[in-house]
């Protein structure tokens, strides 16, 4: 076999880690781009809103009439006052509210005939003041009261009413707004839904919603194939050329091709650095045109429709975001802010950098992985134990999808903020650090000291972790020693009914776990559970048993002694029973006691079954979920949890599926350590027993 | 003979002691079955009068039903979804077996039979995964398959949770069966002519029947007997599990104790009398597994 040429493998490597910097750094960029061109889309119909929101604040002037009605009603009015108001406001004589905007909305659906509908509502009478919508007419014409079926319009302006006035309080004390002001409903045909509350005299009064037409997905124009290619496969000629002067020595064409590495993915970030400045440009200018066609627009409707004295709009305002808070990009001349502009192409370069950088990284990995020959001997293994993989392929892929995956995004979810509020939003915006871990494990205050006596929290994590520890101990203990007695009795030569004792004693094992738990909490009922029944028959009183810790931790302890002790019984009795007879004979023979038997021959017998059945049923019952969830569910006030209960709790009643990881996380951690000291511990008492 | 009879007289206090956890084992089985014969909803065994007596407080601990009615199974499947949940439980465990098995036995038998890189972190990877606790793999999980694959309540989503559970399990269980098949045999069929798979599927699985039968019956209960994660999964009532089922009967604010007995005797009676022909084996492999781990 000719050895194996450096120079191939480097060219080779090169080859396949400039394809993969070249192409993800590519296909990152059309996501990008495309991205971009969505969010344009968005904040040109965000722009077009804002117009109209404008428009209908200044030619809806309250007439005298309106105001004067507005300052009988007062604030805080009920519907029947809404309806006396709404009936006074149809009265003849008196000038009807909303003309104005409806006539307003015409005009501008006119102007805008590629908007679907536009609709605004009213809060005062919960009106739907002015409609486009093609199902808005006949009976439904606006103006009218909503629908019950409508609530979710009425809803959602008073949710963005909640929102504006919660940004202003946080404003006002310093902080940044929080609450979306906007809501942005992108629809499947990649139109958009937008609403945004309208204001009267600084308070919100109503809400203005529109619909665009639909938008196909927009696909950014063709990626820069050109430079790409260039940068893929000249480096890859150079070094082939090279290659020729360097012959075969390893070092210097792991050098090269590194140098030629970085030089080719760095060519391609200058061509997608301009091909990224180009469009930016491009993008702002069109944002700044649509700006200034919406205000030319709307500034002529005003003209028209508005009273001489309206305030003049504020087109430069128009280009916001969510928190209606304008980004300032284009100017009130129509044009983009140049400095404004200049920081957003660094910011873009910024990123683009980061992320060539990431990719350099990733290919110089790999190119090392094939260059100096790690890809050839793995391409030989997969071939030489073809068969092997095929096997095991199907199940290492359902593992590393189902399992190992989940578990490693589960501990990046430890390390975030996730909930499911906020579980759209992508991992990297949530990070926390270690937050999470620090607010569970540095929360010490466990007791509290009151004049009323000792306050316990329950909730604490070292609480939980206490009880945890205690639940565990007790339980294996009652299992164990149960177990143990009832096989010692079952082994009894000569014993009669020794299957039948053996198969009934078996049965709590075979019964399904959730049915044994769901079984004692109904027995444990405080009123009509037999346990209280059998309490009365001694002349006892009855018990609320889950209404106390000590009570509750009783009766959570029944149910699992009841459903443990089989498996610890089957478990010694097989020991038990593989114990050679002759031993004892021996024994006997030798005079030993009864009891030195039992030590000397049945307990270190007993010891290789017995030892990993205990650390089974000490894992088993730390993670004893069933029992404590479906018996006492943590009564009384989370008492009586157990940490994995507590968890699951944190993230499937509250939500909080990061903090609840890294809940999780910490379990592991102590499992694991639980682990890898018992391995020892059973080591060292091995080291001893012989 | 009288030897027999003196030491059958010792044994009495050792026959009192197993009675005595006899009762205490059957109690709760006995009250069950009353439950489900009482042809009502009360999880109290007799109504107790307001001044009541001894013998009406005995009667109200006696498992035995004051009236005996089959309402309670009759109306579990004419007014209850119950036969809907316990086909859901049958598909999605006979699924999971299924799937579970062949993933389990292809992959035990190339653990068994060759030796490649790898072989070792592959094997130990399936015994780590059963450190990781069950919540902390199901928030990842619900993420994944509710969230980003849009199948929560569907039979895809629970059976793909059950059997990458199962798996480890079956793994070291079938491949510990594997070891102990003489390699003769598949030598021998090599040389003449059969192929990898025709010794698979044609010589060495049949062999392993006692192993495949444990595996698949072992998967079939811990699927069968499933109740959290099919709680979290399955949101939609027709989608229930029986677990998920019986629990929504006495859960929350529901109080229908005779059709969750009804249903509990239903459900738990196949499967129990499955785990009683089955439990010798289960323990040693438990305890071989967990010797040899």
């Amino acid at each position: 076999m000719p050895a194996p040429s450096h120079r191939r493998r480097f060219v080779l490597g090169l080859a396949v880690a400039l394809l993969l910097g070249v192409g993800i750094g590519l296909a990152l960029l059309t996501a990008s781009r495309t991205a971009e061109r969505r969010q344009l889309a968005a904040r040109e119909a965000l722009v077009t809103l804002a117009a109209l929101t404008d428009l209908i604040e200044r030619v809806e002037t309250p007439s005298a009439d309106t105001e004067a009605e507005e300052t009988a009603d007062g604030g805080g009015m009920g519907l029947g006052d809404e309806l006396a108001g709404l009936d006074a406001g149809a009265a003849p004589g008196a000038a009807e509210p909303g003309t104005a905007t409806r006539s307003a909305v015409a005009r501008f659906a006119e102007t805008h005939p590629e908007l679907r509908f536009i609709r605004v509502v009213t809060f005062e009478g919960i009106r739907l003041e002015a409609s486009t919508d093609p199902a808005d007419t006949g009976a439904k014409q606006a103006p009218r009261r909503l629908d019950r079926e409508e609530k979710d319009l009425y809803d959602l302006g008073q949710r963005l009413r909640a929102a504006v006035d919660e940004n202003r309080e946080t404003v006002a004390a310093g902080g940044a707004p929080v609450s979306d002001e906007i809501s942005v409903q992108e629809q499947a045909d990649g139109g958009f839904v937008l609403g945004a509350p309208l204001e009267r005299a600084g308070t919100v009064a109503g809400l203005a919603q529109i619909r665009t037409a639909p938008n196909p997905v927009v696909r950014a124009p063709t990626p820069p194939w050109l430079p790409a290619l260039l940068a893929w496969l000249a480096p890859v000629a150079l070094l082939a050329l090279l290659g020729l002067a360097i012959g075969e020595r390893r070092a210097v064409l792991a050098g090269a091709a590194l140098l030629l590495l970085l030089a080719g993915l760095a060519g391609y970030a200058l061509a997608a650095r301009s091909v990224r400045e180009a469009e930016r440009r491009d993008m702002t200018g069109e944002l700044a045109a649509h700006v200034t066609a919406e205000r030319e627009t709307t500034g002529t409707l005003l003209a028209e429709l508005g009273p001489a004295d309206a305030k003049p709009l504020q087109p430069e305002s128009w280009d916001r975001n969510v928190y209606r808070a304008p980004f300032g990009l284009v100017t009130a001349a129509g044009t983009p802010d140049a400095e404004k502009l200049g920081a957003l192409i660094r910011a873009d370069t910024g990123r683009l950098l980061r992320s060539v950088g990431a990719l350099a990284l990733l290919a110089a990995v790999l190119l090392a992985f094939v260059g100096f020959g790690g890809a050839a001997t793995v391409g030989r293994n997969l071939v030489h134990h073809r068969v092997a993989y095929a096997y095991t392929l199907p199940a290492i892929i359902g593992m590393i999808l189902l399992v190992f995956f989940p578990f490693f995004y589960g501990v990046m979810l430890a390390f975030t903020n996730q909930n499911i509020y906020n579980s759209s939003k992508p991992i990297v915006d949530l990070w926390v650090g270690v937050d999470n871990f620090v607010d569970i494990l540095s929360n010490v205050s466990v007791v509290r000291s009151t004049p009323d006596g000792l306050v316990f929290n329950y909730n604490n994590f070292y609480w939980t972790l206490g009880f945890n520890v205690i639940w565990t101990i007790t339980n294996v203990t009652i299992g164990v020693s149960l177990g143990l007695i009832l096989a010692l009795i079952l082994n009894t030569k000569g014993l009669a009914f020794r299957a039948l004792y053996r198969v009934i004693l078996i049965l709590p094992w075979a019964v399904p776990s959730y049915i044994s738990a769901l079984v004692f909490q109904g027995m444990f009922h405080q009123q009509f559970g037999v346990i209280n029944q059998f309490r009365q028959i001694v002349g006892l009183d009855p018990v609320a048993w889950f209404d106390g810790p000590l009570t509750s931790f009783a009766a959570v302890l029944t149910t699992n002694g009841w459903l443990s002790f089989s498996f610890m019984m089957v478990v010694s009795l097989g020991a038990l029973q593989s114990i050679p007879a002759d031993l004892y004979e021996a024994a006997k023979v030798d005079g030993a006691s009864r009891w030195q038997q039992f030590k000397a021959i049945t307990l270190p017998s007993l010891r290789p079954a017995l030892v990993p059945a205990i650390i089974l049923s000490v894992i088993w019952t730390f993670n004893q979920f069933n029992v404590i969830f479906l018996v006492s569910a943590g009564q009384p006030a989370g008492a009586t949890e157990i940490l994995i209960t507590q968890a699951y709790k944190l993230a499937f009643e509250q939500y909080r599926y990061g903090y609840a990881a890294a809940y999780s996380m910490v379990i592991f951690l102590i499992l694991l350590a639980y682990g890898l000291f018992q391995n020892r511990a059973s080591r060292a008492t091995e080291a001893i027993g012989e | 003979m009288s030897r027999k009879r003196s030491e059958g007289a010792r044994h009495w206090p050792l026959h009192l002691f197993l009675l005595l956890m006899v009762g205490v084992t059957l109690y709760p089985l006995l009250w069950v079955v009353t439950i489900a014969f009482s042809g009502g909803q009360s999880l109290a065994i007799a109504n107790l009068p307001a001044d009541a007596h001894f013998a009406d407080r005995l009667r109200a601990v006696t498992p035995w039903p004051e009236h005996f009615s089959t309402s309670n199974f009759r109306s579990l499947f004419a007014d209850q979804p119950f036969a809907r949940w316990l086909a859901n439980s049958a598909v999605v465990s006979a699924a999971t077996t299924i799937l579970g098995v062949f993933l389990a036995s292809t992959a035990a038998y190339a653990f068994s039979r060759f030796r490649f890189p790898g072989r070792r972190a592959g094997l130990m990877s399936f015994l780590v995964s059963q450190m990781f606790p069950g919540v902390l793999m199901m928030i990842p999980l619900y993420i994944i398959i509710v969230q980003w694959l849009g199948l929560g309540s569907s039979y895809i989503g629970l059976v793909l949770v059950y059997t990458v559970t199962a798996i480890p399990f079956c793994v070291w269980m079938m491949k510990g069966y594997f070891d102990t098949i003489p390699r003769e045999l598949e030598e021998s069929a090599l040389i003449d002519g059969a192929s990898q798979a025709v010794i698979f599927f044609r010589i060495v699985l049949p062999l392993a029947k006692p192993a495949v039968a444990v595996t698949a019956l072992f998967s079939f209960m811990t699927a069968w007997n499933e109740y959290i994660q099919a709680a979290t999964f399955m949101n939609k009532e027709t989608m229930y599990t029986a677990p998920v089922g019986l629990r929504f009967f006495v859960g929350g604010f529901s109080q229908q104790w005779g059709f969750f007995a009804a249903g509990s005797i239903i459900a738990a009676i196949p499967i129990m009398a499955l785990f009683m022909f089955l439990q010798k084996y289960l323990v040693s492999g438990l305890t071989a597994g967990a010797v040899k781990g």
